[in-house]
């Protein structure tokens, strides 16, 4: 029994890193019915923005370094006594190291819109894949080229079992992964439902010609989604260096393809559906992993049984489980 | 709108140039004759901007110095022979190794190379340099199945898995280790090294627990670790790479600990690297081990001169196992492009007999390097064969002398 639910945290950790980059790419989708296969580099951008943030406040070789080019930044020196010693101090820094990542990958994810997509937003949808995939490269290279392949992460959080005896592997780093991301969907789905700018956003993604001749700023709310978006990518880019205590230029692929997958489980384009879809999906590859020998499959196969079980819904529910089957428009 | 679509034609431009410029499209011109002098090009292939760059760029620098030295050498001066490193990126992929391979083959001033390192990429450009009657000599390549394809032309400097696995379970044996789990980054190498490691310790009397393989290119092992830790072994052996876009050994390690796993792990030359260290962070890396061919550089009987040279041309780096390899198996080919160049002429030394009497110089080699006596067996491999264990103590890798 404690196998299975140290298991079933292992599976809804990895599912709440798996939402929250799945509703990057749901909120770009249902607003511009495209995918947008930069968004695994927004994740990746913000693991290292976030790094850098943290040793730029916390780490005395970082700051002697930096202010030896930048001499008026010498007052984060004597911030970084207070952001280290005491609890409080740390999560204060945890708070700013995911803010400041936030907002720079949010105006990331702006600044691809406006040179990526927005030209390219009447050309076939075709064109818009391809600049995005050309953004993905282009993003990796970079920070391979400019800044390192990859670099440790330092422990901010206890990766200490406060489950005591039971050994079900409940760190604290987990628990706040899993509220972070339920606390931001929560929040995401109150913004869209109840906002004027929500209901501008909903009206955009139903009909961009119309919204616009109804005084909707067409132009910003996409922008507002492209900031949104990445800007959740990239806290689960430094929730992702925390817990994994690594980042790497190319650490966006897997959780990517895997996010992507959860949001066509979900149904992509719905908010809910992505959070859904993302936690079955941590929760099928930690089973897969916890009990596939038992039905003859190996644990090296486990994404073979996440991709079957996604080949499955799509095959019964085409729309993904929270979608509506769309109506092509005429 | 014709402003916006110059900006996106100027951005795929770029995209492109860059594109072009990382896949390390400029193979340099050769050099050719000129004065007297004829200038060789050595190729290097080995992973330098990602997978395991640790060792890539340790091969490289190595096979740098070996050339800095052969070209200041009397030697050189007498056959009027100069030489040139072009270095080939291959990312520890072997599509990419391929295609390294093929801009080496198509080189005509190119003697041999010296590479790759990983043996899923020295397999896959082996065969284009069979193609070529190219001299292959790998400096890191451990995978038995290398040198068991026939071809004549391929070499390596390093002891294989078949012998590393064995002496990993030995060693495992002697320090007291009964219950093993075993895990494998579904790479040749890792798969070679664990099947080689599980026969060894199964006739010891040893017990395997657990056994399973991760993907290449996996971050998150927590759901196997679990699994690992609910079957009590004693010792972790994990048959892989360390950096985070391979095997990710060092991650594995991370997530062992902090997973509640706090028996040793034991692996191959794959993980004997600083950045495993870092790479899992000083706590967790803390007494694991590595088996590694060779010896520590400082214990070789001509190690102190090599370390020193790599340290003055190469200043803040320390020189690993595999660079003695690398400098070896690169004067292996300056060797036999000497031998060649006076039995043939300097002008014969690429042509298509040259190329046979390189291949038969390189077989023939016979000379003492860094990294002790340096011959070819009929397969190719060295038959100097040694394998250190090294163990994480105080953050640090340290040699672990057999009792």
């Amino acid at each position: 029994m404690n196998y299975f639910l140290a298991q079933l945290v292992n599976g809804i950790t990895l599912g709440g890193m798996y939402a929250l980059i799945a509703l990057g790419y749901t909120m770009v989708y249902g607003v511009l019915l495209m995918i947008n296969f930069a968004h695994s580099e927004m994740f990746m951008s913000g693991a290292y923005i976030g790094l850098g943030t943290l040793l730029l406040l916390s780490n005395a070789g970082t700051q002697n370094a930096i202010c030896k080019v930048l001499p008026f930044l010498s007052f984060l020196k004597s911030l970084r006594g207070f952001f280290t010693s005491s609890t409080a101090g740390l999560i204060i820094l945890l708070v700013i190291v995911l803010a400041v990542a936030a907002v720079l990958t949010g105006g990331l994810g702006m600044l691809t819109e406006r040179f990526a997509y927005r030209p390219l937003r009447h050309a076939p949808r075709l064109a818009p894949l391809i600049s995005a995939l050309g953004v993905s490269i282009f993003l990796q290279n970079a920070v391979l080229l400019w800044i390192a392949s990859n670099k440790p992460f330092p422990h901010l959080i206890s990766v200490k079992d406060i489950s005591g005896g039971m050994h079900l592997g409940i760190t604290p780093v987990r628990i706040m992964i899993v509220a972070t991301s339920v606390l931001l969907l929560i929040a995401l789905d109150l913004f869209i439902a109840r906002t004027r700018v929500g209901k501008a956003m909903r009206a955009t993604s139903q009909d961009q010609d119309a919204s616009g001749l109804m005084g909707i700023n067409v132009n910003s709310v996409i922008a507002l989604t492209f900031f949104i978006g990445p800007a959740l990518g990239g806290i689960a880019g430094v929730f992702s260096g925390i817990y994994y205590g690594t980042v790497t230029y190319n650490m966006g692929f897997m959780p990517g393809i895997k996010s992507f997958t959860a949001a066509v489980i979900g149904g992509i384009g719905n908010l809910r559906g992505a959070m859904l879809g993302g936690f079955l999906l941590g929760f099928i590859e930690a089973m897969a992993q916890a009990y596939g020998s038992l039905i003859g499959v190996p644990a090296a196969y486990k994404d073979v049984a996440t991709f079957v079980i996604l080949i499955v819904i799509l095959v019964f529910r085409p729309g993904g489980l929270l979608g509506s089957s769309v109506v092509e428009k005429v | 709108m014709k402003r916006n679509h110059r900006i996106v034609v100027g951005v795929m431009a770029a995209l492109l140039t860059l594109a072009l410029a990382l896949t390390g499209c400029g193979t340099g011109g050769g050099g050719g004759t000129s004065g007297g002098t004829t200038t060789f090009n050595i190729g290097f292939g080995g992973p330098l901007t990602q997978g395991d760059v640790s060792f890539g760029q340790g091969g490289e620098r190595a096979t740098k110095l070996a050339i800095e030295n052969a070209n200041k050498s009397q030697e050189a001066k007498d056959a009027g022979i100069q030489f040139k490193v072009i270095s080939g990126d291959d990312q520890s992929l072997a599509d990419v190794g391929t295609t390294v391979a093929n801009q080496f083959v198509s080189d005509k001033n190119m003697v041999g190379v010296v590479g790759h390192f990983n043996s899923t990429v020295s397999i896959a450009a082996s065969k284009v340099y069979n193609q070529s009657n190219f001299v292959q000599i790998s400096y890191g390549s451990t995978n038995p199945d290398l040198t068991k394809q026939g071809f004549k032309n391929v070499f390596r400097t390093c002891a294989t898995d078949d012998l590393q696995g064995p002496t990993g379970a030995d060693r495992a044996n002697k320090l007291g280790f009964k219950n093993v789990a075993i895990v494998n980054d579904s790479s040749p190498y890792g798969q070679g090294l664990v099947k080689a490691f599980k026969d060894e310790f199964l006739k010891n009397g040893g017990k395997v627990v657990f056994e399973d393989a991760t993907q290449q290119k996996q971050n998150d092992f927590t759901a196997l670790v679990t699994k690992i830790a609910a079957a009590k072994p004693d010792l972790v052996y994990f048959g892989g790479t360390y950096a985070p876009d391979t095997g990710a050994g060092a991650l594995f390690a991370k997530q062992l600990k902090s997973g509640g796993v706090t028996v040793p792990m034991m692996g191959g030359d794959g993980l004997y690297a600083p950045e495993f260290i870092t790479g899992a962070g000083a706590d967790a890396a803390e007494g694991n081990f590595a088996t590694c061919p060779g010896m520590p550089v400082e214990l070789l009987p001509n190690g102190k001169q090599f370390a020193a040279d790599y340290v003055a041309m190469f200043p803040g780096q320390q020189p690993a196992p595999f660079d003695a390899y690398a400098y070896d198996a690169a004067n292996a080919i300056i060797n036999a492009t000497y031998k060649v160049a006076k039995d043939l002429g300097v002008n014969k030394v690429t042509s298509p007999a040259g190329r046979d009497a390189l291949l038969a110089a390189v077989a023939a080699t016979d000379f003492d390097g860094v990294t002790g006596k340096v011959s070819f067996d009929n397969k190719g491999d060295n038959n100097n064969r040694v394998i250190t264990l090294y163990k994480v103590v105080n953050g640090k890798w340290e040699a672990q002398p057999e009792q």
